[in-house]
């Protein structure tokens, strides 16, 4: 779906200049896309196939949380791996500052990471999995895309992401500390 | 010290309704109990509670004899004592019958070798087939699997919820041979339906009697 993605908007825009916001939202929308695959490889599946009962005999909250944020971790290297090349082979980014795309890359994947586990293990033992899914997911990654974008745009600009980088540390920092202790109170409920 | 299962004025809600209240039993060592009942009388849901994985409504579940005090089962420390076989489920579709059993050795922390684990699938007649998808099993094939993975670490607490659900009568006698091993280090809870292994209990209990 990521590559589809960028690949269909890389062509879409041949011959044009798309402006640096355009293309970081691009990315993350890229990104985002690929990764929302994974939460049905993530706990749901656990649920729905039962195994999450073993989890639960065998294994402490903390590490099946830990084991799946993992999971989505390795996930969105790999699809890193694909999409940023892809990108900047279609979409032609000017003056990036690398190292304020690197940083933005790291802490937006560090909070996107734990924003998916977090959603992805607050909803799967519910009924109504895709609406309350959709009704969660949005407030949970709406400011995460926005400053991700945000700081992304400035590095494509050459510019410093300093502002950005530090409400998107601390975003995702919070969902990471705080999601294995939420997870806690509810994996046995 | 040996160990026993003690459950006092248990009861589970489910919304408004209750699927069963002051439930209260006793299971020593070297025992097995027996749960039968109607359909969604709450046998599943008994064993659930008992195994820690569904809070109970109310009333309280110790298994003593573990370590030096009661410990309440919902604790983790707790499950490392317990092991459950589903009646369904519960199986990775995508991992062989030995992957399971190293995964699950790996999980509980017991160092097993592949010779030990392939023995242990031996034991349930597993071993020809130990390295296929389990998404290739029969019903009855991943009875004994489930058989397999629930007593793989020697628990003090065996749960096993209609084990032989789809098993032929090998995976019947298969059956008594485990709860007859079970008796002799630790509990058995044994949920079914089944006339004939009512025998394999050493007391009974009838849910929604």
């Amino acid at each position: 779906m990521a590559v589809v993605t960028v690949v269909a908007l890389g062509f879409a825009s041949l011959g044009q200049n798309l402006n640096e916001g355009l293309q970081a939202g691009l990315l993350w929308v890229a990104l985002l896309f690929g990764m929302s695959g994974a939460l049905a490889r993530g706990f749901l599946v656990e649920e729905e196939t039962g195994t999450a009962d073993l989890l639960r005999v065998g294994a402490t909250p903390s590490s099946v949380y830990a084991g799946k944020w993992l999971f989505h971790g390795s996930l969105f290297l790999v699809l890193s791996a694909i999409i940023l090349p892809l990108h900047a082979l279609f979409l032609k980014p000017g003056s990036v500052s690398a190292l304020g795309l690197g940083l933005m890359w790291l802490a937006g994947g560090l909070s996107l990471v734990s924003a998916l586990t977090f959603c992805g293990a607050l909803v799967a033992r519910t009924a109504v999995k895709g609406a309350l899914l959709a009704a969660l997911a949005f407030p949970v990654l709406l400011p995460m895309m926005l400053m991700a974008v945000s700081g992304t745009k400035t590095a494509f600009e050459g510019e410093s992401v300093w502002g950005a980088l530090q409400g998107l540390c601390g975003y995702g920092l919070m969902l990471t500390a705080g999601g294995p202790w939420i997870f806690e109170r509810f994996w046995r409920e | 010290m040996p160990h026993r299962l003690v459950c006092e004025g248990l009861g589970k809600r489910f919304g408004d309704r209750w699927v069963f209240r002051g439930l209260s039993v006793e299971v020593s060592e070297g025992q097995s109990l027996v749960v039968s009942g109607a359909n969604g009388s709450g046998k599943s849901t008994f064993l659930r509670v008992v195994a820690g994985l569904t809070p109970v409504t109310e009333g309280e579940i110790r298994l003593q004899g573990v370590g030096d005090s009661e410990r309440v089962l919902r604790e983790h420390a707790m499950s490392k004592q317990v092991g459950w076989s589903a009646t369904d489920g519960a199986l990775y579709s995508a991992l062989s019958a030995l992957e399971h059993l190293r995964w699950w050795a790996a999980i509980h922390g017991a160092l097993l070798t592949e010779t030990e684990l392939r023995a242990h699938l031996a034991r349930f007649e597993l071993d020809s087939r130990a390295d296929d998808w389990t998404r290739t099993f029969s019903t009855g094939m991943r009875q004994r699997l489930r058989l397999a993975m629930a007593t793989l670490c020697q628990p003090r607490l065996l749960i096993l919820d209609e084990p032989t659900a789809g098993m032929d009568e090998a995976g019947k006698q298969l059956l008594t041979r485990v709860i007859d091993e079970q008796r002799t280090r630790g509990i058995t809870l044994l949920a079914t339906n089944q006339p004939d292994e009512y025998a394999l209990g050493d007391f009974r209990l009838v849910m929604g009697a």
